[in-house]
Order: structure tokens, then C-alpha cells, then sequence
């Protein structure tokens, strides 16, 4: 695969004295649908914003397919941008929204077929008639995403993409969306502050802290194997232990337990990260205990979520968090509130932060 | 019950107030326009006469008399194109200061807001004043244009029809700002960019997206130059000269000078009613217009 067919080089930008990006380099291949996660302030808009024109960066370059395009300006940029409050015209309806971007070039038969097709991609051929006003909030980001699509761009930038749809709305956009992007092949790049939406949008996502780009890899590695202490708190429920080498093991002086761990730390003094689907919940009655790697503790609290229940167990001076999956239906198998409990890992499972 | 019947006469003071006010003086206005004219004071005979029986007197001399000479009709044709003319340039110094302002950071805003508002603080009559005495043949502008060997000798800038225009201009263009402000002030600036990315360049997004949705803010402002221009009386009479006739100017001397109030009366009302009723229909065509764009 190209991987350079989006690259970012050397982007920086401040707004006055606030450093807003500093030294982000990317780089996005062909047909690749890319997130870029962070909270706000995190510097992720301003870096969409400079993709689509509508800043310039105070150094580095933009190349988009082999061609600098750092300082065209927006409307010469073989690509369109999709806003987070959409950017309708209130004043034309559905047919003329979707056509805005294709009038010029086109003759008037040609618009109609344009228009006509990417409303049937879309199906919102029935409201082509329509005043904006008149669109529910799903049907507005359609008319959005066809108005930008129609321009046949070789890439989309998406601000929020699915930051104003209802929850139920978005989970059924957001299959939609990616659907979408595989069958038209067309490179998409995404902010947003949402880390689910970000997990199940993104090939490959990069997760932005400060105008920094902390990790840059697929939702899987990012999850599974995270760098730093932010990206593990930030993506997903994380457990960090702080953990320091004991004798021939490592010892957590707030579990008050020994970990053993499958491979060698550079420093004596670390934190770890345990994922809380990672944990096995077992009954005080089963003796199959060890004294690595297990402790036990007091069930705190406990949410049922169907096909999960999530507890949170006491232990020493610690509170961590347990997903257990719901296998048969058995009411009994949860365990009550406040009863006491043994949670155990593999070795594998457990993953060194080190910062 | 008490409250509710304070709230109606709270809400509906204003209406008594131009009932009062511009309604009656409209019909005593209708009623002197109809009446025979004399010698004499009121200059008017009574338009009820009830010496031997009862009988109304009226007559439409008056209308006739005015629309029969062009002296009438011109001036209010002058006066016409002088709004126009005044309004379009209102338009084009208020539209993109009004734009920028709307657009700007809050502080530079209030700023630039205040300064619009400020001319409001002195007084009308000072402010035109002072244009006569900027324009005057040894005023500060012809001294500077002498001095800096642009002209020889003073140009005559005061008492044309050029320094009515731009007194007027100077004078109403915060009546133009501020609606217009009020309007743009709303603006959704992603649709400007929105329509960038879509390919058009900045001229192309003005006329297709800006122009478009600043509507309802140019018609009020216009409007608010518009219609108090075709009846201005004091900078036409400052600053004018006699090269052009204006409407007010024409109503007061009919009035005062020539006393015929009958023929004033008249002028006063056809003025009205020609100025009136294509605003009017304007303002319900444009209301279904707009209605339907959903601006």
C-alpha cells in the first residue's frame, strides 16, 4: 500500500503565544480511513482545519499525492471537508446543497444525474425537494456527506462526524460510514473526541495530547499495547498499578501482592497496565490460587450491562476495576455486593507502561 | 386580572401614541389637502359649509395643481433619486464595515461598534454644520488641496448635489451598519468556508452565500436610509444649492412661503401614499419571499 499518499511534515502552529501543534508528522496511506482522538485543546481540529486550507501552518508541509499543498487555498484542494454543525445552506434546498460544489463545471443534465446518484448512495433521493430546516439531524449529515462526495474529493476530512447524531443514530452511522468508505475507496480522516467512535471508525488512528501526537498505530495495538499512561487511562477502562522490583519478583505496595511478570524491565519502578476484561473473577471457595499474580478482595460495586457485568473490587489501599463476561444466564453466577472474591491474570496480560 | 389588563395598555401605549400622533395629523393633513384655498387664516375655507343648509366643500384643484406641474412631481422625482443614490452608497461603505465587524474578535467589536454610534452624540445639526465648514471655498479641505498644488484655485465642493450626497451618506450610514450588523452578527462563518472547499473562490462565495443570506439585514437597512432621505429637508437646505430641487425643500416653501397649505397638504399626502404603498407591497411580497427561503 502507498503509504504516503497523505504526508505530514513538520506541522507546527501557534495562536499567539499558545502553542497549539508542535512537530506532527504523519503519514496516511491511500484509501485508509484515519482517526485523530484527543480531547479538546488537544490541537486535532486546528490540525483538520489545516488539512482543508482554512489555516496555515506556521512551518512544515502538507502533500497530498505527490503535490505540495500547503498554501493552496481551500478552494483549489482536491478535497472537501465535512463540518461538525454541517455548514448547510439555509437558503437552497436538498437538491441545490448537494449540487453547490459541482455547478460550475457541469451542465445542467450532468448535475441532475450527480446529484440523482449520490442521493440514491445516500437514500435521500425523497428529499431532494427539501428545505434544510426541514431535515432531521441524520438527514442533515447525509446531505453534508453527499454534498462533499459529489465532488468526487481525493480526500475527506470529517469534523465530528457523528458528534450531533443521538446515541442510537450513531452506532447505526457509524456502520454506515465505514460501509460507505470501503465501497467508494476514497481516503477519510476524522476527528474526534470520542474514543469508541474513534476504535470502531478508525484502520489507524493517532491519539493527541497538548498538540502532540502521543501513539500512532490501529485501534487494536492502541488498546492492547499502549505507550504511555495517557493513551492507556484514555482509551478504554485501564487499571494502573505502580509496581517495584522485589527480590526476584515485582511487589505493588497497594495491592499488597507479588506480580510476576514474562519479561525483563530496564527500571526497578513502573506502572502497569491491566485491562479489566483481562481479570478472572472466581469464587472464595475455589482453592486454584497462587500466590503470583491473584489477589483477593471485596466486591465494592457491581453494574450488570448485559452482556457484561462490571465490578469494582477492594483491595488493600486499591479499587480495580473487573469486567466479567455473562456466559450462561444463570442469575447466580453474579456474585453479590460485598462478597469476597479471588481475581487472577496471566502473565501475558499484564503490560508495562514505561514512560 | 388587574395585571393582565396593565400588560394590554402596557403593550399597546405605542399604538395609541402613533394613533395619536401620525393618524389624526394624516387625516387633518387628507382634510386641508381637499379644501378650497383663500385668502386669509387658516388659508383654507371649512370643508363643511352650513350658511344656507348643509354642504360639503371640497375640492381636488389641489391634486391637480400638483401633479399638472412638473415643478412638483420633479422635485419629488429629485428626491426619489436621491434616496437611491444614497442608499446604494450606504450599502456599499456599510456592507463589508458592517461584514468585518461581525466577523471580528468581541473586543475589537465593541469597539468598532461604539464608534459607529458615536456621531449619535452630538447633534445632527452641528455635524452637517461642520461638513459646511470642511467644504467651504476656504475651508480645511480646499486649503490642503491648494497647499498641496493639487488644484489653483478653491473648488466649489459646497451647495451641489455632490455635497448633499455625501452629507447624507455620512449622516445615515450607522442607520445602515446596524441592522446590517444585527443580521450578520448571526452568521454561521462554517458556511463561507463550507463553500470554499465546495471550489468557489471568495467573489463566487460573496454572491452565492453571503449576498444571499444578508437579505433580510440589507432590506432593513435600506429601508431605514431610504425612506427618511426622500423627505430630508435640513442637508439638502445646508448643503445643497440650486441646482437641484428637493421634495422637503419644495413642501416647506409651498408651506411657509407660498402659504398655499391646501397645495402643501396635498403634496405632503401624494408623497406619502406614493412612498408608502410600494413598501408596502414590498414588505408582504418579500415576507412570503422569505418565508418560503426560510431566511
Amino acid at each position: 500500500m502507498d503509504n504516503n499518499f497523505l504526508v505530514i511534515e513538520n506541522i507546527s502552529k501557534s495562536f499567539g503565544d499558545n502553542k497549539v501543534l508542535e512537530n506532527i508528522n504523519l503519514n496516511i496511506s491511500k484509501s485508509e480511513f484515519f482517526g485523530l482522538l484527543g480531547s479538546s485543546g488537544s490541537g486535532k481540529t486546528t490540525l483538520l482545519r489545516i488539512l482543508g486550507g482554512f489555516e496555515k501552518p506556521d512551518t512544515g508541509r502538507v502533500i497530498l499525492d505527490g503535490t505540495d499543498i500547503t498554501n493552496l487555498e481551500p478552494f483549489k484542494r482536491p478535497l472537501n471537508y465535512m463540518f461538525q454543525s454541517y455548514a448547510l445552506f439555509p437558503h437552497l434546498n436538498v437538491f441545490n446543497n448537494l449540487a453547490f460544489g459541482i455547478k460550475e463545471n457541469f451542465t445542467q443534465k450532468e448535475i441532475e444525474i450527480n446529484v440523482r446518484n449520490i442521493a440514491k448512495l445516500l437514500s435521500i433521493e425523497h428529499l431532494l425537494n427539501r428545505r434544510i430546516k426541514q431535515l432531521s439531524g441524520g438527514e442533515q449529515q447525509r446531505v453534508a456527506l453527499g454534498r462533499c462526495l459529489i465532488k468526487k474529493p481525493k480526500l475527506l476530512l470529517l469534523d465530528e462526524p457523528l458528534a450531533a447524531l443521538d446515541k442510537k443514530l450513531r452506532s447505526k452511522t457509524q456502520l454506515e460510514l465505514t460501509t460507505l468508505q470501503k465501497k467508494l475507496k476514497i481516503t477519510f480522516v476524522f476527528v474526534t473526541h470520542d474514543q469508541e467512535e474513534a476504535m470502531s471508525l478508525s484502520d489507524r488512528m493517532a491519539i493527541m495530547k497538548n498538540g502532540l501526537i502521543l501513539e500512532c498505530s490501529s485501534p487494536e495495538e492502541i488498546y492492547e499495547n499502549p505507550k504511555s499512561l495517557y493513551t492507556a487511562n484514555f482509551i478504554g477502562i485501564a487499571n494502573i498499578i505502580e509496581i517495584y522490583k522485589k527480590d526476584e519478583n515485582f511487589y505493588s505496595d497497594d495491592l499488597g501482592i507479588n506480580f510476576k511478570l514474562n519479561k525483563e524491565l530496564k527500571n526497578t519502578k513502573t506502572n502497569i497496565l491491566l485491562r479489566p476484561e483481562k481479570i478472572k473473577i472466581q469464587s472464595i471457595n475455589n482453592l486454584n490460587t497462587s500466590s503470583f499474580n491473584s489477589f483477593s478482595g471485596e466486591i465494592l460495586e457491581k453494574s450488570y450491562l448485559g452482556s457484561f457485568t462490571r465490578y469494582e473490587i477492594k483491595i488493600k489501599n486499591m479499587i480495580i476495576s473487573v469486567l466479567d463476561q455473562n456466559f450462561n444466564s444463570n442469575s447466580n453466577y453474579n456474585f453479590p455486593k460485598g462478597e469476597k472474591v479471588i481475581c487472577s491474570w496471566e502473565s501475558e496480560s499484564i503490560k508495562v507502561l514505561e514512560d | 386580572m388587574k395585571n393582565k389588563l396593565f400588560e394590554k395598555y402596557f403593550v399597546f401605549s405605542p399604538y395609541f401614541w402613533l394613533v395619536l400622533f401620525f393618524f389624526i395629523p394624516l387625516a387633518i393633513i387628507f382634510k386641508i389637502s381637499i379644501s378650497v384655498s383663500e385668502w386669509g387664516m387658516p388659508p383654507y375655507q371649512d370643508i363643511f359649509l352650513f350658511d344656507n343648509g348643509f354642504k360639503i366643500n371640497t375640492t381636488f384643484e389641489n391634486y391637480v395643481y400638483i401633479f399638472s406641474d412638473y415643478y412638483y412631481i420633479g422635485s419629488f422625482v429629485n428626491s426619489l433619486i436621491l434616496a437611491l443614490i444614497s442608499t446604494f452608497f450606504c450599502l456599499l461603505i456599510g456592507f463589508p464595515l458592517a461584514f468585518y465587524i461581525a466577523t471580528s474578535n468581541i473586543r475589537l467589536r465593541n469597539i468598532l461598534l461604539v464608534l459607529v454610534v458615536i456621531p449619535f452624540w452630538s447633534s445632527f445639526l452641528l455635524r452637517v454644520y461642520a461638513w459646511k465648514i470642511i467644504l467651504q471655498n476656504n475651508g480645511i479641505l480646499n486649503v490642503i488641496l491648494l497647499n498641496l498644488g493639487i488644484t489653483s484655485e478653491p473648488l466649489q465642493l459646497l451647495y451641489n448635489q455632490y455635497a448633499v450626497i455625501m452629507g447624507i451618506v455620512y449622516t445615515y450610514l450607522p442607520l445602515m451598519i446596524l441592522p446590517l450588523y444585527g443580521y450578520l452578527n448571526k452568521f454561521d462563518l462554517n458556511l463561507i468556508e463550507a463553500s470554499k472547499d465546495l471550489g468557489l473562490n471568495r467573489i463566487k462565495t460573496f454572491f452565492k452565500v453571503i449576498l444571499p443570506l444578508s437579505v433580510p439585514g440589507i432590506v432593513a437597512g435600506s429601508l431605514l436610509v431610504f425612506i427618511p432621505v426622500v423627505g430630508e429637508f435640513i442637508i439638502p437646505e445646508m448643503l445643497g444649492g440650486s441646482d437641484r430641487l428637493y421634495y422637503g425643500k419644495i413642501l416647506w416653501e409651498e408651506f411657509f412661503v407660498n402659504r398655499n397649505w391646501p397645495g402643501a397638504s396635498a403634496l405632503a399626502f401624494s408623497g406619502i401614499i406614493i412612498l408608502v404603498l410600494p413598501i408596502v407591497i414590498f414588505q408582504i411580497l418579500y415576507s412570503r419571499w422569505s418565508q418560503k427561503n426560510e431566511i
